[in-house]
């Protein structure tokens, strides 16, 4: 027997980063490793190094050596492993799988043996056999060992199939006749033996067969994990050179992953530091504010955060930014900073961010402290349908090679697993729908017993029970790279040295392969170059108020502290507003009554579903109307927690919390903000909850307001924001609101115009500016463009004209060339044809929009004349006016308004005509049914009928997903029940024949009101005492219902 | 209860039961959406083929009342009836008739009579019905009982009737008055022409069913046949004149069946089955030889007739270009076994993908043995005789992974010579869960004893100190 100090260390080792064929995770196989008491590891992933950041944490945790390294998978020749000997040569790996990246889709990796030729120095290659011996193998070791000499070796493995002596015999002839040497490896696809069965699993979902048809193609036997050094010797007993050779390249392989030591891009003057090139700009932008009496808080606070910001060396990243924010202004697109970020003065006085830090209080530590080794991270909200010119002018500045966008690893939830591995199991298609319907969205837990008896599954079925257990071991595998929504890494020298570049699925974009937590752990920066819908609003409707009303605006010129915004604020008279024109959000606001902007912060904070999770809204809101004392348990908590009423709101307050009051060091709060701050890290959050708690009650707090203090802390744990992030939105918040109050004609057509984002859709939105008093007009062809437009009006304000892109199925570009040769307007349908080139499809199109009144047209004889039209271009013909043969005059069905609104919703979405539920009032009243509104004047205790919404999903007509949908969560509310049964249930198909959704959203409308209220104390948590009677009710009396016409 | 059908990627229902139906459930809705509204849904796999194959049946069933009958759409029926009538009182009795016994048979159906398939099709669907579900519409007028019907009772894709609908065009009646001239451009042909089908105006034949013509040769003796020459000679005929046919259809039969009329009345039977396709005469009779010996003639047989039960594609032959014969050497063997000794009798073994070694194989009957036979693994030795059930053996071998050294089978020692392994092969956990780990692996040698003979061995279970190895003989090579 070999003595019992050998030493191995495996080379081949393929972790889930090899999507779809590894099936451990880096962490686990190093642990394991690890324990082996093996002293270094390699994670040798096809053509990636995505899972290498991992790796090397996870050596790190362990005290393992980590041997950086990837497998090689080129188009015409096996495989090689290959390992950088140092920094340069890393470099080199990574430019080679960059380089082989950038010409595939992506995904996939196009690498030929010759590509080799250019990065071999300072690697180290290991050929891996094929399954069978071929001359051209041994002839293609020979030639490699030649040209690589020492650095070339050739791996061997016992793959178990019954011929591994020869086999190895074989390989050790070759090695030997070629002048190289043979490296034992085991080629590991995972930890533990245990782990074939989700192998398999794997295996199946790449080939995309059941575990019953994959035969052959699985693997015989679960020999490929992480096996002890002795008895690797023993398996290479007869080549025990075999084992040497692995563990003298993992010694000569030193690189580590620290030594990548990421450098700032520094665009300066040559004679100027970026410290003194920031402060520079920091008195520049400061003298542009104040003059020369800058108040002496400002420099207090500007030096301090200077200080910090030269200690940890980040002001080329401040410049890089500012860079990136002075393109954006200088080419009129609305940017304002988020985040934490918001805390920084010199953000703030860079124009990087909007809130004035120290006018508000933030705090900057949350953003840079020393106590964090970790980089500051500015996210910068950009005018979403102007975000690309962003993107690719930091791509035109610093060059593809300089900059990518980090990746998002995607990865197996529950839900997504039990699709898979039920599929491969072959559990049938409405099983594995049962199943997913039963488990909530994103959740990475498993399914319960209790909850599969729920489906009708039984859970002691072994199939079943069986894919449950490997789905749930599947979930949280990465299963693709995607791209970050929009965070960039740049860097001084090429990228492409530092991590693999490759292609993203969008055209003209590059990520990295790696994601922010990887960024983060290699210390590499990322700045956040985010799309905001809000913003492309806001700026068109600068644009427009100049337009129209002559009122230049900047987001910091908009008049402050205007009275009358937040009076529209209090009245929930928010439709359209940022952040706060939500249901949820519209039930808060008469209550807490927003009277400054920083009650608009708490707003923007408060209706989250940390918050609300956390019970925290009912505490604030009772306080704030002062039924409640406000308490601070301790003095030492008011200076954390006055701003909110001694209710924590921000993340922040729940790590100052952890610092004062549970004795948490600087750096175990920001552990807890992180766990905090990522749903995914469920897990770690637990084991804060003791040492948290434990630590109050020390400190002298009776033990219930430890445990409820953390429970709202874990409450974040799911949503919550940074103060911070708060008041960056609440400024767009109050932008918004602004521009509703002062232009509703401006505000609603800019929202429109940036369709599709908010909460509500256009028909919502033309409702809300009629409520305002803006006329709104149809679209015509002869009037309407592509956006909708502002038009002369008698009033105050402007009349808004609908435009093009209401049209469902109308495309832009036709719509483009309609307005191009408009000229002086068209008198028949025919000249569309003729002068815009418009084919037939899109006239029946605009004919179906009714857009053909202006030239006397209504849309069902616009139809029949267009439907008339000859297909195609009669060129010949084009010159005489009209038809050659006169037809006969056809009288058509008069089309009954009905109809008409029917059709108005069908193909615009919306109606200028009448509102549905109008139509069918006389019939209702016949049948006895009261409008909601006269609710208020009915007598207490009288028995009466209110039409109930949604009261059949049936009803909704032929299956339209989104409305079955919106039936089914109507259906949940249970709010509306309650009102409901109370009252005599109709149902509603009784309107079916003319518009049985538009007729449903109408009532809606009209019965949300009186329930409204309090259906939004449900979703706040609370509940209160059912009423007698609907009438009861005062809802819609306090609050003022909005008139309908 | 409902029947789905996976349409593209989404599970939408094709079919509803009444109950289902009144819970506002209809086709085209999708599942997940039927699901929500009725949780407590059946839900069942649609069947189109088996449809449709159902209803093909049921037209020819309705046979009885006409030979002219052919099947409309997924679930519809023709009966051309005239000069059909007259068998019955009126036409009204023929459709009772008719449903009545549909109903028995447990089908929900609607029924019209009318002048044109046009106007039958449209009141049949679209029609008011009376009680009994039938509706005879009397000659000359289909006009007015279809006025009031919706226009997508003419039988027009859904576009079109959809933009009938928009101009307002709800009803039949209210295209009656319009010019002709202004539909073409707008709606093609097919409203005018649907129209006048309906109305009359234009024929419109409907094409029948025609059963398939069953490929068979067929022979009527002047004298009653009873030597057994005869009747050799007689089927050889018969053989040629259906091979002919195959040969011109390009297909070769698997099973033949050969029936002979006696002059008493009754029908002798013998059949045969060929392993692969053929259409050679001379080897389809030499597979009767043996079966014709069986019929008994008694005092004559007046008529043979020969049919070709199944047949299948064959590529035309092409005889004699190439020395290598194309053809399975073992299929001729194979035929006269099978047709002498049954043919679930003779079997033969097909690959199955697994490393589990007895289960890398399955016996099928010979004669219906797949044609692609797939192909065994290459590199694996396997033994050309596997034990059912493995033999324990005593073994003397070096722990934890060596061949042995000996073992003792049956009483015998043998001593190893050569060996070769270990083959590591696991339990399928899938199918085991019991026998996967450790346990279930085995390690298989390949071992050669002195006296030349080689075996299979394996040892059962990963090796562990603590327990005592066990071994098995599973088979014999060559």
């Amino acid at each position: 027997m070999p003595p019992a100090q050998v030493a191995y260390v495996e080379l081949q080792v393929t972790s889930n980063f090899t999507f779809l064929e590894g099936a451990s995770h880096a962490k686990e196989l190093v642990e394991t490793a690890a324990a082996l008491g093996h002293t270094a590891i390699a994670v040798t992933d096809r053509n990636s190094l995505a899972g290498i950041v991992r790796a090397h944490q996870a050596a790190e945790e362990f005290g393992i050596r980590l041997v950086v390294g990837c497998r090689l998978d080129f188009q015409d020749r096996p495989s090689l492993l290959c390992f950088p000997t140092d920094r340069a040569a890393y470099g080199r790996l990574s430019s080679l799988l960059t380089e082989g990246k950038r010409r595939a889709p992506k995904g996939e990796c196009h690498l030929r043996h010759a590509d080799l030729a250019t990065s071999v120095q300072g690697q180290i290659l290991v050929m891996i056999p094929p399954d069978a011996p071929s001359p051209e193998f041994t002839e293609w070791v020979r030639k490699d060992a030649q040209t690589f000499g020492r650095s070339y070796f050739l791996a061997a493995q016992h793959l178990y199939r019954g011929d591994d002596v020869q086999r190895i015999a074989w390989l050790s002839a070759i090695a030997q006749g070629a002048g190289t040497r043979l490296v034992a490896t085991n080629d590991v696809l995972y930890h533990l033996p245990a782990r074939r069965a989700l192998q398999d699993v794997l295996a199946c979902i790449r080939l995309k067969c059941t575990i019953e048809t994959a035969g052959l193609r699985l693997q015989a036997h679960a020999e490929r994990h992480l096996k002890p050094a002795a008895e690797m010797a023993r398996l290479f007993r007869r080549q025990p050179d075999a084992l040497a050779a692995g563990v003298e390249i993992a010694e000569r392989c030193r690189f580590n992953l620290k030594e990548l030591k990421y450098e700032y891009p520094d665009e300066v003057p040559p004679d100027r530091t970026p410290q003194q090139e920031l402060e520079i700009r920091l008195r520049a932008a400061l003298e542009q504010r104040y003059g020369s009496d800058i108040p002496p808080g400002v420099t207090v606070q500007v030096d301090h955060e200077l200080k910090l910001v030269e200690q940890r060396g980040y002001a080329a990243y401040f410049l890089t930014v500012h860079d990136i924010v002075s393109y954006a202004r200088s080419r009129d697109i609305l940017c304002q900073g988020r985040g934490s970020a918001a805390n920084s003065a010199i953000c703030y006085f860079l124009g990087i961010t909007a809130v004035d830090p120290i006018k508000n209080g933030l705090l900057f530590e949350r953003f840079i402290s020393m106590a964090r080794d970790e980089p500051p991270d500015i996210d910068v909200d950009f005018a979403h349908e102007r975000r690309e010119e962003v993107i690719q002018h930091i791509y035109a500045k610093y060059g593809r090679d300089r900059a990518g966008l980090a990746a998002t690893v995607i990865s197996y939830r529950m839900r997504s697993a039990v699709r898979e591995v039920g599929k491969v199991m072959g559990l049938s298609v409405d099983a594995v729908a049962a199943l997913n319907k039963s488990i909530w969205g994103w959740s990475t837990e498993a399914l319960r017993d209790t909850q599969l008896a729920e489906i009708g599954l039984d859970p002691t079925e072994p199939r079943l029970a069986r894919t449950l257990a490997l789905a749930h071991e599947l979930v949280g595998f990465p299963r693709h790279l995607s791209q970050h929504v929009g965070g960039f890494v740049i860097t001084r020298g090429p990228l492409a040295e530092m991590v693999p570049v490759m292609n993203a699925a969008m055209e003209d974009r590059t990520n990295i392969e790696w994601d922010k937590d990887d960024l983060d752990a290699v210390g590499m920066l990322k700045i956040d170059v985010l799309g905001l819908g809000m913003l492309t609003c806001i700026d068109k409707a600068f644009v427009l108020a100049k337009q129209h009303h002559d009122h230049a605006l900047t987001l910091a010129s908009v008049p402050q502290d205007v009275r009358e915004v937040y009076g529209m604020l209090q009245r929930a008279d928010t439709v359209g507003v940022f952040q706060i024109e939500s249901r949820a959000q519209m039930s808060m606001l008469p209550r807490l009554k927003p009277k400054m902007f920083y009650d608009l912060v708490i707003e923007v904070a408060i209706v989250r579903p940390g918050p609300i999770q956390g019970d925290m809204v009912h505490p604030y809101l009772r306080r704030r109307e002062g039924k409640e004392k406000v308490d601070y348990v301790k003095p030492e908590l008011e200076a954390v927690l006055s701003k909110t009423l001694g209710v924590p709101l921000f993340q922040e307050q729940a790590m100052k919390i952890a610092i004062i009051a549970a004795g948490f060091t600087p750096t175990e709060a920001d552990e807890l903000r992180r766990a905090m701050a990522t749903f995914k890290r469920n897990g770690l959050i637990g084991s804060f909850e003791t040492k948290f708690i434990e630590g109050m009650i020390r400190n002298g707090y009776p033990r219930d307001f430890a445990e409820r203090c953390f429970s709202q802390i874990k409450g974040f744990s799911t949503y919550g924001f940074p103060e911070s992030h708060a008041a960056s939105f609440a400024l767009l918040v109050y932008i918004s609101a602004w521009l509703k109050w002062r232009y509703p004609d401006v505000f609603a057509c800019a929202l429109l115009n940036s369709q599709p984002m908010g909460f509500y859709a256009p028909a919502q939105i033309v409702r809300d500016a009629k409520d305002h008093g803006v006329e709104v007009r149809p679209v015509d062809v002869n009037h309407s463009a592509w956006d909708c437009t502002l038009e002369p009006a008698a009033g105050a304000t402007k009349a808004l004209r609908l435009g093009f892109r209401e049209v469902k199925g109308f495309p832009e570009a036709s719509a483009v060339k309609l307005v191009a040769a408009r000229g002086a307007g068209y008198a028949r349908p025919a000249d569309l044809v003729r002068r815009a080139g418009l084919g037939r499809g899109a006239l029946e199109t605009l004919a179906r929009a009714d857009a053909f009144r202006s030239v006397g047209l209504d849309r069902r004889a616009a139809l029949w004349a267009v439907k008339g039209m000859e297909e195609g271009d009669l060129p010949l013909f084009a010159a005489l006016d009209g038809k050659l043969a006169e037809e006969p005059d056809v009288e058509l069905p008069v089309m009954p308004i009905g109809e008409h609104v029917a059709e108005d919703y069908g193909t615009t979405g919306l109606s200028l005509k009448r509102h549905p539920l109008g139509l069918l009032r006389a019939r209702m009243a016949a049948r006895g049914i009261e409008p909601c509104r006269a609710l208020s004047s009915i007598h207490d205790g009288r028995r009466t009928t209110v039409l109930r919404p949604g009261h059949h999903p049936a009803a909704a007509g032929h299956g339209e997903r989104r409305r079955v949908r919106d039936a089914r969560r109507r259906n949940r509310d249970r709010q509306y029940r309650r009102l409901v049964d109370r009252v005599r249930k109709i149902p509603s198909h009784g309107h079916d024949r003319t518009s049985p959704r538009r007729a449903r959203a109408g009532a809606e409308g009209r019965a949300r009101h009186p329930c409204r209220r309090r259906r939004a104390d449900r979703s706040l948590g609370r509940t209160r005492p059912a009423r007698r009677t609907a009438a009861a009710d005062s809802g819609p009396r306090r609050r003022g219902a909005p008139s309908r016409p | 209860m409902v029947a789905a059908a996976t349409v593209g990627n989404r599970r939408l229902l094709v079919a509803v039961d009444p109950a289902a139906a009144q819970a506002g459930l209809a086709p085209g809705l999708t599942l997940g959406d039927a699901r929500a509204r009725q949780p407590d849904l059946i839900v069942c796999e649609a069947d189109p083929a088996g449809d449709a194959a159902a209803l093909t049946r049921l037209a020819d069933w309705c046979g009885h009342y006409t030979p002219w009958t052919s099947t409309e759409g997924e679930d519809g029926i023709w009966l051309d009836l005239t000069g059909c009538v007259p068998l019955f009182p009126s036409e009204q009795v023929l459709a009772e008739d008719l449903l009545a016994r549909l109903r028995q048979r447990g089908i929900a159906c609607r029924a019209a009579i009318a002048d044109t398939p046009g106007a039958a099709w449209a009141l049949a669907r679209f029609g008011a019905m009376p009680e009994t579900g039938a509706r005879v519409v009397p000659p000359g007028a289909a006009r007015g009982a279809l006025a009031d019907l919706p226009v997508a009772a003419l039988r027009l894709p859904p576009e079109i009737t959809h933009e009938l609908r928009r101009l307002g065009l709800r009803r039949i009646g209210t295209l009656y008055g319009l010019p002709r001239a202004p539909l073409t451009p707008r709606f093609g042909e097919t409203v005018a022409r649907r129209l006048d089908q309906a109305l009359g105006l234009v024929e419109e034949p409907i094409s029948p069913r025609r059963p398939v013509e069953p490929r068979l040769a067929r022979r009527a003796f002047a004298e009653p046949i009873v030597a057994p020459e005869d009747l050799q000679r007689a089927t050889k005929l018969l053989l040629e004149q259906l091979c002919k046919m195959l040969d011109r259809e390009g297909l070769g039969a698997r099973r033949l069946e050969l029936c002979c009329y006696r002059v008493d009345y009754r029908v002798e039977r013998v059949a045969i089955g060929t392993s692969r396709p053929s259409r050679d005469p001379t080897h389809l009779m030499r597979l009767f030889e043996r079966q014709i010996e069986t019929i008994a003639p008694e005092l004559g047989i007046e008529i043979m007739q020969l049919r070709a039960l199944e047949a299948e594609a064959m590529a035309p032959d092409q005889l004699g270009f190439d020395r290598a014969d194309p053809c399975d050497p073992a299929a001729p063997l194979i035929d006269r076994l099978a047709n002498r000794l049954g043919s679930a009798n003779v079997q033969r073994l097909v690959p199955v993908a697994s490393h589990v070694p007895e289960r890398a194989m399955r016996a099928v009957p010979a004669l219906v043995a797949p044609r692609a036979l797939g192909s065994w693994p290459a590199g694996r030795p396997r033994p050309i005789r596997l034990l059912e059930y493995p033999d324990p053996i005593e073994v003397m071998a070096l722990v934890p992974d060596d061949p042995p050294l000996n073992f003792r089978w049956r009483r015998m020692l043998h001593r190893v010579r050569h060996a070769e392994g270990p083959e590591r092969i696991a339990a399928e956990w899938w199918l085991d869960p019991a026998a996967a780990g450790e346990d279930g692996t085995r390690d298989y040698y390949r071992v050669e004893d002195e006296a030349g003979r080689r075996f299979w061995l394996y040892r059962r279970g990963l090796y562990r100190a603590e327990t005592v190895p066990r071994w098995f003989l599973h088979g014999f090579f060559p």
